[in-house]
């Protein structure tokens, strides 16, 4: 088996997966890809992608301080893999925020626009520095593949020290500062995650898994080429871990203890479940196996222990990120697109990693991909039987080819009903309420309208409404015998008489009343395309038949009507305005003590209902609104 | 019925159209970088650019051919390939799909030009599918997968030129509907497989020739060793 071209394969489809769905993400907005809201704007992504992944770079600063400032020579072979791991997680990092960020265009903006006073503006210019950073001090790596750009080398050689000095400062500050945002939601934040050190708390689990990152990938990519581990060396790494791991430990239980929040860790619910998890995946069991020395010098141990808090570490960023919000502020679980953009950008990066080791000096001795070896046979495409040429090509060939073919796949999986919203939530609208006064409150928001159908009846029925030449097919002529269809403008089938909310069926966005596929299908009206379309003309809405062809019981007052492109109506929202106000209006100006008829207070009102308040033990005085969080403690009860 | 037809306008043209479009781009990539190898690995680096513009221009505007030889066949030839990429492109109801989905749009063919420019179509591939099965040099020359191929590139024309014209009930229309879009997309994933991958791969075919004709230095004394004639006259 051959380990590299199986991992590189993998690593592929998972990367034309996410490919697929970034493409979606970037055509069709946030709300189709992930299940982020506007309780809940910050999830998966910032915890994995960001947060993670700048702490799990933290082995590029973690290790150059080891070399170059305590002078520790046996670290040299750690140091290049290290610093290119930092460089592609910097890079890793900044897609996903491209990925997560509403406007990603204006991400430039931080730049001009200083906002001095948010730690979101001191990390974005710390991981813009220390990308840049890092990038300098790591392209002297493939500037020595030739000597035309000796030059360049040797001026960035000479700026080295002060470059790791400047990297260890930036990694210092911004690696804290992630921390520092959660400051802001001490009523958020599960308590056991809440703390006023957590900016510490951050920096010292990033030195912590920096260091086991580096051991980590180190034996990831000894295993995966088939050479001799580092294990000596990892083992100290290890040691190192230890210390670190333990003053992590007594910083985050002495402030959990000094807090008076010891006794949430066996609360019994999930959250403290969740963080008994995590202290022992992340601190304890490593730090016990990395305690005894003969342990640590052990391949397999190292393997467990290094696995452990590197994902231990990941899940405490991914739980401040998101996952350990209160529930009462949030609900949120990532969508499936949300992780898959996540794994994407990690193989992608692992991926680029591999380039970058089998391409330049970043080992030793350079990895040869097992397939290149001179004693592998030819390797034969299964279907057409020809060679596939030499081993570079091949492997190109059918990488690319996986990629094309996952990235299919994902654009098939797309959920097709969102990718049509056009961007507005469709709210569903619920019917009115009430017998004789109806509560027209769409949204159950407890915002409603209240609007007395007898009243309007009887108006209608003994005014003539004065109507322009223009307005004259409105059926407002018509009041008397035909007067219901003044508002009721549609019957339905069997002559029944519509209510608003059955066609104007969603809140705020435009929908499709004419149901064309209905129409033509042999389960619905059975039409052949010419009954209504004529023949020989494009098929347009224009060219068609109107709907009155067919149903002449069909009153369409010119209110409304018109409005929005064909065989679209307008929101419950919009078309209540118009069919009330555009009369409210009118009437005001007419009836002589009815001058506050077209005003807002006329017709809404807040609360409940009236009809609905009569059979309610609790009143509920505060009204809540759909985007706005209001404290459980304005809640009175009578 | 109708789920079917959703799924097969929705996800699976999703699919389908996806892997024609990168799997297209792929075989570009993959024939540039091989290209870019040849090129490095010869000792002449010289190309015939000339000879390789006139004769691509050649081909992309076969005036020569239809006058010389074969006219009404290079003609027809001609008249399919337009109307093979102009109609499912610009005619309107796709432009249609295009705009409510992505919300895309660009100009659409007239009816009536869209309706003619079908029935050449179908016209001239008839044709060349008879001529295929009777003269004796073309007959010689193709494989099984040519006459599948003409087929397969009917189908959808067919019956999208039924939908769009021919009055039809409701229940035909649909079953109708159905094969134009499943053999369109069987046409979009077989695409960048097969020999109608010439569509991208095309304007490059002349330079790939003139580099194919540039051997590696030695090559000669390779060829003998392999043949165990080390030493022979090339």
């Amino acid at each position: 088996m051959n380990r590299v071209q199986n991992t590189k394969l993998v690593l592929w489809l998972m990367t034309g997966f996410a490919a697929a769905i970034a493409l979606n993400r970037y055509v069709f907005g946030l709300g189709v890809t992930t299940n982020l809201n506007d309780k809940t704007p910050w999830g998966f992504w910032i915890g994995f992608d960001v947060m993670a992944g700048v702490a799990l770079a933290a082995g590029g600063f973690v290790t150059t301080a080891i070399f170059y400032i305590m002078k520790r020579e046996e670290f040299h072979p750690l140091v290049r893999p290290a610093v290119l791991t930092a460089f592609l997680g910097y890079l890793a990092v900044v897609a996903g925020l491209l990925v997560d960020l509403g406007l990603p265009w204006n991400i430039w903006h931080m730049i001009i626009y200083w906002n001095p006073h948010s730690p979101l503006f001191e990390v974005g210019w710390c991981v813009m520095l220390y990308t840049t950073v890092l990038l300098l001090e790591f392209s002297p790596v493939p500037l020595e593949e030739s000597s035309r750009y000796a030059r360049v080398r040797n001026f960035l050689m000479r700026f080295r020290f002060p470059l790791v000095l400047l990297g260890i400062m930036l990694s210092t500050l911004h690696q804290s500062s992630l921390g520092t945002l959660f400051l802001i939601m001490p009523y958020r934040l599960f308590p056991l995650w809440y703390s006023h050190i957590l900016p510490i708390q951050f920096f010292i689990s990033a030195v912590a898994l920096g260091l086991m990152m580096v051991a980590f990938e180190s034996l990831i990519s000894h295993w995966l080429y088939r050479r001799e581990p580092e294990t000596p060396l990892v083992g100290k790494l290890c040691g190192a871990a230890v210390w670190v791991l333990a003053v992590y430990f007594i910083v985050k239980m002495t402030d959990i203890v000094a807090a008076g929040k010891f006794g949430l860790i066996f609360n019994g619910n999930w959250q403290s479940d969740l963080f008994i998890v995590e202290i022992l995946v992340s601190t304890l069991i490593p730090m016990a196996l990395f305690a005894v020395p003969k342990l640590r010098r052990n391949s397999k141990v190292q393997w467990v222990g290094s696995s452990m808090v590197v994902i231990g570490m990941v899940l405490n960023r991914i739980d401040v990120g998101g996952l350990a919000m209160l529930d009462s502020t949030a609900s949120y679980t990532p969508s499936w697109m949300e992780i898959a953009i996540s794994l994407g950008i990690v193989s992608a990066a692992a991926l680029a990693f591999l380039f970058v080791t089998e391409r330049f000096h970043i080992w030793e001795i350079r990895p040869e991909d097992p397939q290149s070896l001179p004693h592998t046979p030819p390797s034969f495409d299964y279907s057409s039987r020809t060679w596939l040429g030499v081993p570079r090509i091949a492997s190109l060939t059918k990488h690319t080819l996986a990629f094309v073919l996952s990235f299919a796949v994902g654009m098939a999986f797309m959920p097709g009903r969102k990718l049509h919203a056009e961007g507005i939530d469709s709210v569903t609208v619920s019917r009115a309420t009430g017998i004789d006064t109806l509560c027209i409150d769409g949204n159950r928001d407890d915002q409603f309208v209240e609007f007395p159908h007898q009243a309007h009846i009887s108006w209608i029925r003994t005014h003539k409404i004065p109507t322009s030449p223009a307005d004259d097919t409105s059926g407002f002529a018509l009041a008397g015998k035909d007067s219901c269809s003044v508002c009721h403008h549609l019957n339905l089938p069997g002559e029944r008489l519509s209510e608003c909310w059955e066609c104007h069926a969603s809140m705020y966005a435009q929908a499709d009343f004419f149901r064309h596929d209905w129409h033509a299908s042999p389960a619905g009206a059975k039409l052949k395309c010419d009954d209504c379309h004529t023949a020989g003309v494009t098929r347009t809405a224009q060219s068609a038949k109107k709907c009155t062809a067919c149903h002449p019981f069909y009153k369409f007052t010119t209110i409304g009507v018109g409005a929005t492109p064909a065989y679209h109506i307008l929101s419950y929202t919009d078309a209540m305005h118009k069919m009330c106000v555009s009369c409210h209006v009118v009437e005001a100006k007419v009836v002589k003590d009815k001058q506050d008829l077209a005003l807002c207070t006329t017709c809404h009102r807040v609360g409940t209902p009236p009809n609905l308040r009569a059979g309610m033990k609790w009143d509920i005085s505060v009204p809540h609104f759909d985007n706005v969080v209001l404290p459980d403690v304005g809640l009175s009860v009578k | 019925m109708g789920a079917l037809l959703d799924f097969a306008r929705g996800p699976l043209f999703r699919l389908t159209f996806a892997i024609m479009v990168l799997g297209l781009a792929r075989l570009l990539f993959l024939d540039i970088i091989g290209m870019y190898r040849a090129y490095r690995r010869t000792t002449d680096k010289k190309m015939p650019w000339k000879l390789i513009f006139s004769r691509s221009f050649e081909w992309f505007f076969p005036v020569k051919r239809v006058i010389r030889e074969r006219h009404v066949y290079s003609l027809l030839s001609i008249v399919f390939h337009i109307g093979l990429i102009i109609v499912p492109l610009f005619f309107f109801a796709h432009v249609n799909l295009w705009k409510e989905a992505v919300g895309i749009s660009w100009p659409a063919l007239p009816y009536s030009w869209a309706f003619w420019l079908t029935i050449c179509t179908i016209a001239s591939a008839l044709f060349l599918l008879i001529s295929r099965l009777t003269v004796k040099a073309m007959r010689a020359l193709s494989l099984g997968r040519d006459y599948l191929w003409l087929l397969l590139l009917l189908v959808p024309f067919v019956t999208g030129f039924i939908c769009a014209n021919v009055d039809v009930g409701p229940g035909s229309y649909q079953v109708l509907m159905l094969v134009h879009v499943l053999s369109a997309e069987l046409i979009f994933v077989l695409i960048p497989f097969s020999k109608i991958a010439h569509c991208v791969l095309a304007p490059l075919s002349q330079v790939v020739c003139a580099l194919a004709w540039k051997f590696p230095p030695e090559t000669d004394d390779d060829i003998c060793t392999t043949l165990n004639k080390k030493g022979a006259p090339v």
